[in-house]
C-alpha cells in the first residue's frame, strides 16, 4: 500500500514537471510582458520537431538535441517578439488574443508543411532507459531525469529572479514598467529578452518530450490547455504558482485516475474552480488593485 | 481576336449543329426504341465528397482518406468514369469536430450539389452527420468512424436508409480482441482504454465475448484515459498496481503511439504475457513507433496492406505506393472501396435515385483489396473479415509490420441482426 502510494506520488511528480516546463514560460511571459501567449505551446511543438530533426541529422544524438533546440527556439522567439509582440503591448487585450492564436495556427501549419501530418517519435538516450528502484518501487530513469531537469529549471529561474541584478530588473519592470524605463532600463530589449527565455523554455519542455511522447502538428493546442490551467491556480505570472500548481495538478491527476476515475477529465478544472472561489488571483498570485 | 464573320454555316458550325440534332433525336427516341444510348449519361459529372480530420494531431486520418478515395477517383475516370460520367472529388475537413461536419455536409449537398457523401473519422461525427442524412437525402458512406451505434441503431432501429458503411465496425477490436486472447493461458487481464463510445464499446465487447470462452478470466483493472492523452504515466501505473498477466488497450492514433511508448518506458512489457492494442496495426501507428514499436505486440487495421495475398490488393498497394509514395492505411483502403461501392452501385441501379441506389447496394457484394466483402442488407454495413497480428520489424519495409496473422470468419466476427443488448 505505502508503495503503492509512493509510486503514485513519484508518477503524478513526474507528470506534474511535464506541465511545469510548459507553465514556466507561460507564466514567466505573463508576469513580466503581460502577454497571455496561447502559442506558447505552439513554440513547444516546434521544439520538439526541431529537437526531432536534430536527434536524427546527429544520427541519435539526444544530448546534442537537447543543447541545440531550446536555442534555436529562444532565436524564433526573439524573431517573433522584435516583429510581432512588440506592436501591441500598448493595445487593447483582444489584438493579443487575435496575433497569439494567428501563430498557434500558422505553426502547425508550418509544422505540417515541414514535417508531415504524420507521427513522429525519436528513441530515449540509451543512457536512460532502465529503471531505478527507491524504497522497493521501480521508476524509469527518464523520468527521475525530468524530476531532475525540472527541479533544475525551477531552482534556476528561482535564483535568476531572486539572486541576480537581472533578475530585480525584471521584476521590476514587472511591475512598473515606466518607473523602470525611467530609470535607465532598456525595456524593450528586456522585453525581448524575457520572450526568449519563455521560448527557450518551451523548447526545452518539446525536446524532453520527444523520447516518450507522438509527435503531431496541432500537439500544441493539447499542452496549452493545461499549461494555461496550472498557471491560473499557481497564480498568473507567479513562477512559483506555476511549479506548485504543476505538481499539484500532477498529483491530483494521477491519484484521480486510481481513486476516482469518474472525475479524471475534470480533476484540474474542479481545482481550478475551487482556487478562483477561494483566491481568484491564485495560490502564489497577487491581489491586483 | 475578333472572329471572322462568314455568311451562313461553315463546317464546324454545321457538323455541331448535326451533332445536336442527332443527340436531340436520340434522346426523345431514346424513351422508346434506345434505352441504353438515351440513359448513357446520367449526369456528368457525379459528384462525391468527402470529409476527414485534415488538421490537428489526427490529420494524417484524413490525408490517408483523401489518398486513396483520390486513387480511385483517378482510376475510374481514366476508364472513362461511371456509365461515361467524370466523377468530381471534393475533400473537406470535418476537424473532428460535430458542428463543422454537418456544416460540410449541408455545403456538399446543398451548394456544391454533391451525388454522394462519404468519409469521417470520429464515431460521435458518424452518428450525428449520419442522424441529417434523411433530410439531406444523399447516400452517405462511413469509412472509418466504427461505433456499433451506426449500423444498428441509425440504420437497423431508425431506418436512415441513406446510410452505409465501408469500414469494418468496432466488432474487429471487441470481439477479434477476444478471439485472440481467448489462446492465452493468461487469466488476469486489464484494460487501457479511451473514454468514449469507442473505447467502452470494444471493452464491455472484449469482456463479454472473452468472458463466455473462458469464464475462468477475470478483468483485474480498467483504466479509462481521454482523448488526446498525451502522458499515460497515472493510466500505466494504476494498472500496473493491480499485477494483471495481459492488457488489453482500446485506442488509436498518437495517444496509441504515446501510450505504446510510455508502456515501454515503465518496463510494462516485461511484466506481462500478452499485449493486444487495437488499432497497433494501423499505418499510422507503425510508421510513428518505428523501430520503437516492441516486436510481439498484437494489434489489428481495418485492412492490412498484406492481407490478403491477392492479385487485386497487390495491384492495389503498388499503385497506392506509386501515387503516394506511403504504403495505404485503412481509411486509404475503405475510402477507396466506398467510391468502388458507389460506381458499382450506379452501374447497377442505371441511375442517381436514391431508392434505386439504396436497392442496388443492399446485398451488393464488393469486390475491394481487402478481400471477399458484401453489404449487409439489414444493417448496410460492409461485411468483411481483417486479421489481428504481431508486430515484427522486417528489413523490406520502412516500417514494422504485422505477422503471425489471424483472421476469424464474419459469422462469428460480426455482431447480427436483430442486435441483442451488450451485457
Amino acid at each position: 500500500m505505502l508503495n503503492t502510494i509512493l509510486y503514485l506520488v513519484l508518477v503524478g511528480i513526474a507528470e506534474g514537471m511535464f506541465l511545469w516546463l510548459v507553465a514556466a514560460g507561460l507564466s514567466l511571459t505573463f508576469g513580466v510582458l503581460r502577454v497571455l501567449n496561447f502559442a506558447h505551446g505552439s513554440l513547444f511543438m516546434l521544439g520538439a520537431y526541431v529537437a526531432f530533426s536534430l536527434v536524427k541529422i546527429s544520427g541519435g544524438n539526444f544530448w546534442i538535441a537537447l543543447a541545440i533546440a531550446p536555442l534555436v527556439l529562444a532565436i524564433v522567439g526573439m524573431g517573433m517578439e522584435v516583429f510581432f509582440f512588440r506592436r501591441i503591448y500598448d493595445l487593447d487585450m483582444s489584438f493579443q488574443l487575435l496575433l497569439t492564436f494567428s501563430f498557434v495556427l500558422m505553426l502547425e501549419d508550418i509544422v505540417k508543411f515541414v514535417w508531415g501530418p504524420l507521427y513522429q517519435t525519436s528513441p530515449i538516450p540509451p543512457a536512460l532507459t532502465g529503471t531505478a528502484s527507491i524504497l522497493g518501487v521501480s521508476f524509469p530513469h527518464y523520468y527521475f531525469f525530468i524530476l531532475v531537469v525540472g527541479s533544475a529549471v525551477g531552482l534556476g529561474l528561482w535564483l535568476f529572479i531572486e539572486r541576480t541584478k537581472w533578475g530585480k530588473v525584471v521584476q521590476a519592470t514587472a511591475s512598473d514598467r515606466e518607473m523602470s524605463s525611467a530609470v535607465g532600463v532598456k525595456v524593450p530589449q528586456l522585453y525581448t529578452g524575457v520572450f526568449m527565455l519563455g521560448a527557450w523554455l518551451a523548447g526545452l519542455g518539446g525536446i524532453l518530450s520527444v523520447p516518450i511522447r507522438s509527435l503531431s502538428p496541432g500537439l500544441g493546442e493539447y499542452v496549452i490547455i493545461e499549461a494555461f490551467v496550472v498557471t491560473v491556480i499557481g497564480g498568473l505570472g507567479s513562477l512559483k504558482g506555476a511549479f506548485i500548481g504543476a505538481l499539484l495538478i500532477g498529483i491530483f491527476h494521477t491519484f484521480g485516475v486510481m481513486y476516482l476515475p469518474v472525475f479524471e477529465l475534470a480533476i484540474a478544472y474542479i481545482t481550478m474552480a475551487i482556487v478562483l472561489i477561494i483566491r481568484p488571483w491564485g495560490i502564489f498570485g497577487v491581489r491586483e488593485a | 481576336m475578333k472572329r471572322e464573320k462568314k455568311k451562313g454555316m461553315n463546317r464546324r458550325e454545321f457538323l455541331k449543329a448535326g451533332a445536336g440534332a442527332l443527340a436531340l433525336g436520340t434522346a426523345v427516341a431514346g424513351g422508346l426504341s434506345f434505352p441504353a444510348i438515351a440513359r448513357a449519361k446520367l449526369k456528368d459529372p457525379i459528384k462525391i465528397a468527402c470529409q476527414g480530420v485534415h488538421s490537428g494531431p489526427l490529420g494524417n486520418n484524413g490525408e490517408f482518406m483523401r489518398q486513396g478515395a483520390l486513387l480511385a477517383v483517378e482510376e475510374i475516370n481514366a476508364k472513362g468514369g461511371i456509365l461515361g460520367s467524370k466523377i468530381e472529388f471534393l475533400f473537406r475537413d470535418d476537424e473532428n469536430k460535430v458542428d463543422i461536419a454537418i456544416k460540410n455536409a449541408r455545403y456538399f449537398v446543398t451548394t456544391w450539389g454533391a451525388d454522394f457523401l462519404i468519409g469521417i473519422d470520429s464515431s460521435g461525427v458518424a452518428l450525428a452527420v449520419g442522424q441529417v442524412m434523411p433530410e439531406l437525402n444523399k447516400i452517405l458512406i462511413v469509412t472509418h468512424g466504427s461505433t456499433n451505434k451506426y449500423n444498428e441503431d441509425i440504420v437497423y432501429k431508425n431506418k436512415i436508409k441513406q446510410c452505409f458503411r465501408s469500414s469494418i465496425p468496432l466488432y474487429l477490436d471487441g470481439i477479434g480482441g477476444a478471439f485472440v486472447a481467448k489462446d492465452f493461458p493468461f487469466k488476469r487481464w486489464a484494460g487501457i482504454v479511451c473514454d468514449y463510445e469507442y473505447g467502452h464499446t470494444s471493452w464491455k465487447l472484449f469482456k463479454h465475448t472473452l468472458k463466455s470462452m473462458r469464464p475462468e478470466v477475470e478483468f483485474v483493472s480498467e483504466s479509462l484515459a481521454k482523448l488526446g492523452t498525451v502522458d499515460f504515466s497515472s493510466h500505466i501505473a494504476k494498472v500496473l498496481t493491480a499485477n494483471p498477466e495481459a492488457i488489453y488497450a482500446v485506442n488509436w492514433g498518437g495517444d496509441l503511439v504515446a501510450l505504446i511508448k510510455q508502456s515501454s518506458v515503465y518496463k510494462l512489457y516485461e511484466k506481462i504475457g500478452v499485449w493486444l492494442g487495437t488499432m497497433g496495426g494501423a499505418m499510422d501507428v507503425l510508421t510513428g513507433l518505428g523501430r520503437e514499436y516492441p516486436k510481439g505486440l498484437w494489434g489489428t487495421t481495418r485492412y492490412w496492406f498484406l492481407y490478403p495475398d491477392t492479385p487485386r490488393n497487390k495491384a492495389f498497394v503498388g499503385d497506392y505506393h506509386k501515387r503516394w509514395n506511403i504504403y495505404p492505411s485503412h481509411n486509404s483502403e475503405c475510402a477507396y472501396a466506398a467510391i468502388y461501392m458507389i460506381k458499382h452501385a450506379v452501374e447497377k441501379a442505371k441511375s442517381l435515385e436514391l431508392d434505386s441506389l439504396i436497392a442496388a447496394m443492399e446485398g451488393m457484394p464488393l469486390d475491394r483489396p481487402a478481400g471477399p466483402c458484401y453489404i449487409r442488407k439489414e444493417d448496410h454495413q460492409a461485411v468483411y473479415s481483417p486479421p489481428w497480428g504481431q508486430v515484427i520489424h522486417d528489413p523490406k519495409y520502412p516500417m514494422p509490420i504485422l505477422t503471425n496473422l489471424k483472421v476469424f470468419p464474419v459469422d462469428k466476427l460480426y455482431r447480427h441482426p436483430p442486435f441483442p443488448p451488450i451485457e
